[in-house]
């Protein structure tokens, strides 16, 4: 499937914004017995003696902290558009297992249009694509709240349709919370018991929950592909036969008013397929495979594609066309 | 045959005194040591102060004041007390926080080679830097002075839960 990312407002690398934003839970792991046993030497006239002290225990309480950050800087939409979906990243920044309360709300002050919560609205990036796919698994609060050990995190994509009437450049916000499930409130408050092995759980300094939130943009403009396949078999023929080779090429075409800044084109190299190397081309010049200077890469993480930089599109651009080819297993 | 015995009865008797002694000096110094945090109290006058109190379940970020006390209950005097305790697991020395009256106070990274605040280093790749608080893992209290019966020596240092 092709897909496409587009950063309307802010011109920037997408790669870098997932990169970022990565969240540092605290040290010791919440009920840890930490055990302090001090030693002395010393001589009584000729003898020398050594005593060891009684051993002092701390325990580590639980430290409730969560961290939600936006992992999509801005989605464009055009007037209509229904399952846009958001990605954001749910960090346990405590330091013990705890289960959290997801929620979101569009109804939020200082944009243009308040977008409308798809049913359902939140889903786990199951599949760690980034996008909304079938494989996602729906979240149902109380049912499958995420549980995360300290330090772990979890994708979460956040749905919603976009209302018909809205207009070119128009911005229209949605936020995701996570409030830890054994409780929230002011920083320092103790739920006596509540923490692991039936240590104290206290809010640390995220009070228990995290927001975070991100904006659609109305664009007048929209990228389209069309992608089409040659087969030509290893006996001159064109059957899709194991060691036939498949060669794609994908136009895209920028269609409307204003432009589309730093698209990138990312497609995924189909199942049961191989990428041949050295084969990937923009508007007919090769582009090199490894992640350097040129605006082309194949890359086996998280899984086999091609990605293309195409950089500012308008109409003015014109169809920008790119071909690679694959063989199959 | 008789006298070989009367030897061994001797020797015995030697062995007891002398186990004797080393029980009394392995007894002489009782050593105890606390962990607390600072808890903010408000006082008789209405003031807010601050009090130590048992650390007991502490979250990350914490500084736990631990100390360690020296009693000599013996009727002698103890000399050459020198009291060790490692800064405890998880745990981040406080710089500047260790004290101890009437000591010279010396930290170590492995255990073995202790040297005063500030003139700790460390050897990596070759070069040599002054040890970082993070790496500090001993502290040592060593007593300028003999430890008369009932008197106590005492030594305290902070660190923080990492």
């Amino acid at each position: 499937m092709v897909h496409f990312s587009r950063l309307l407002a802010v011109a920037g690398v997408f790669s870098l914004a997932l990169a970022s934003n990565q969240a540092h839970a605290v040290g010791a792991p919440a009920g840890t017995n930490i055990d302090n046993t001090a030693v002395v030497t010393y001589s009584v006239g000729t003898v020398t003696a050594t005593t060891t002290s009684n051993p002092t225990t701390v325990t580590v309480a639980e430290i409730l902290d969560v961290v939600v950050t936006l992992q999509t800087p801005n989605v464009p939409v055009v007037p209509g558009a229904t399952q846009q979906e958001m990605l954001y990243r749910v960090t346990n920044a405590g330091n013990g297992p705890e289960a959290f309360l997801l929620t979101m709300t569009s109804a939020i002050g200082g944009d243009d249009f308040d977008p409308t919560a798809a049913a359902p609205s939140i889903y786990f990036d199951t599949d760690a694509s980034g996008d909304l796919s079938p494989g996602d698994v729906p979240y149902v609060a109380g049912s499958n709240d995420p549980l995360l050990n300290a330090d772990a995190f979890v994708g979460v994509l956040v749905v919603n349709d976009i209302p018909t009437s809205v207009g070119d450049g128009d911005r229209g916000r949605s936020s995701l919370t996570a409030a830890a499930r054994t409780g929230t409130g002011t920083a320092g408050f103790e739920y006596a018991g509540a923490g692991v092995g039936g240590t104290v759980a206290v809010v640390g300094t995220t009070e228990g929950d995290g927001v975070a939130t991100g904006e659609y943009l109305v664009s007048g403009i929209s990228l389209d592909a069309a992608k089409s396949a040659t087969v030509a078999d290893q006996f001159g023929g064109t059957r899709p036969i194991p060691g036939a080779r498949i060669n794609y090429s994908i136009v895209v075409t920028a269609t409307g008013s204003g432009s589309a800044i730093s698209t990138l084109f990312s497609d995924a190299i189909p199942a049961n397929t191989t990428y041949v190397p050295g084969t990937l081309t923009l508007n007919s010049v090769s582009l090199s495979d490894g992640t350097d200077a040129d605006a082309g890469e194949f890359t086996t993480t998280p899984s086999a594609r091609v990605r293309v930089q195409l950089g500012t599109l308008t109409t003015a651009s014109g169809p920008q066309t790119i071909q690679f080819a694959v063989t199959i297993n | 045959m008789f006298k070989g015995t009367m030897k061994f009865v001797i020797a015995a008797i030697a062995c007891t005194f002398a186990s004797q002694a080393f029980a009394q000096a392995q007894n002489c110094i009782e050593l105890k040591t606390t962990g607390q945090v600072e808890k903010e109290v408000v006082n008789d006058k209405g003031e807010k102060t601050k009090v130590l109190a048992e650390a007991g379940k502490v979250v990350p970020g914490t500084e736990v004041v631990w100390t360690v006390t020296a009693n000599n209950v013996c009727k002698q005097a103890t000399d050459g007390v020198v009291m060790t305790n490692p800064v405890p697991e998880h745990m981040t020395l406080v710089t500047g926080s260790a004290i101890g009256p009437g000591s010279d106070i010396t930290f170590s990274v492995d255990g073995k080679q202790f040297a005063p605040a500030g003139q700790l280093t460390v050897t990596e790749n070759g070069a040599t830097r002054p040890a970082r608080a993070e790496e500090i893992r001993h502290i040592r209290w060593q007593l300028k002075s003999s430890l008369q019966p009932g008197a106590s020596a005492m030594g305290r240092f902070r660190a923080v839960l990492n």
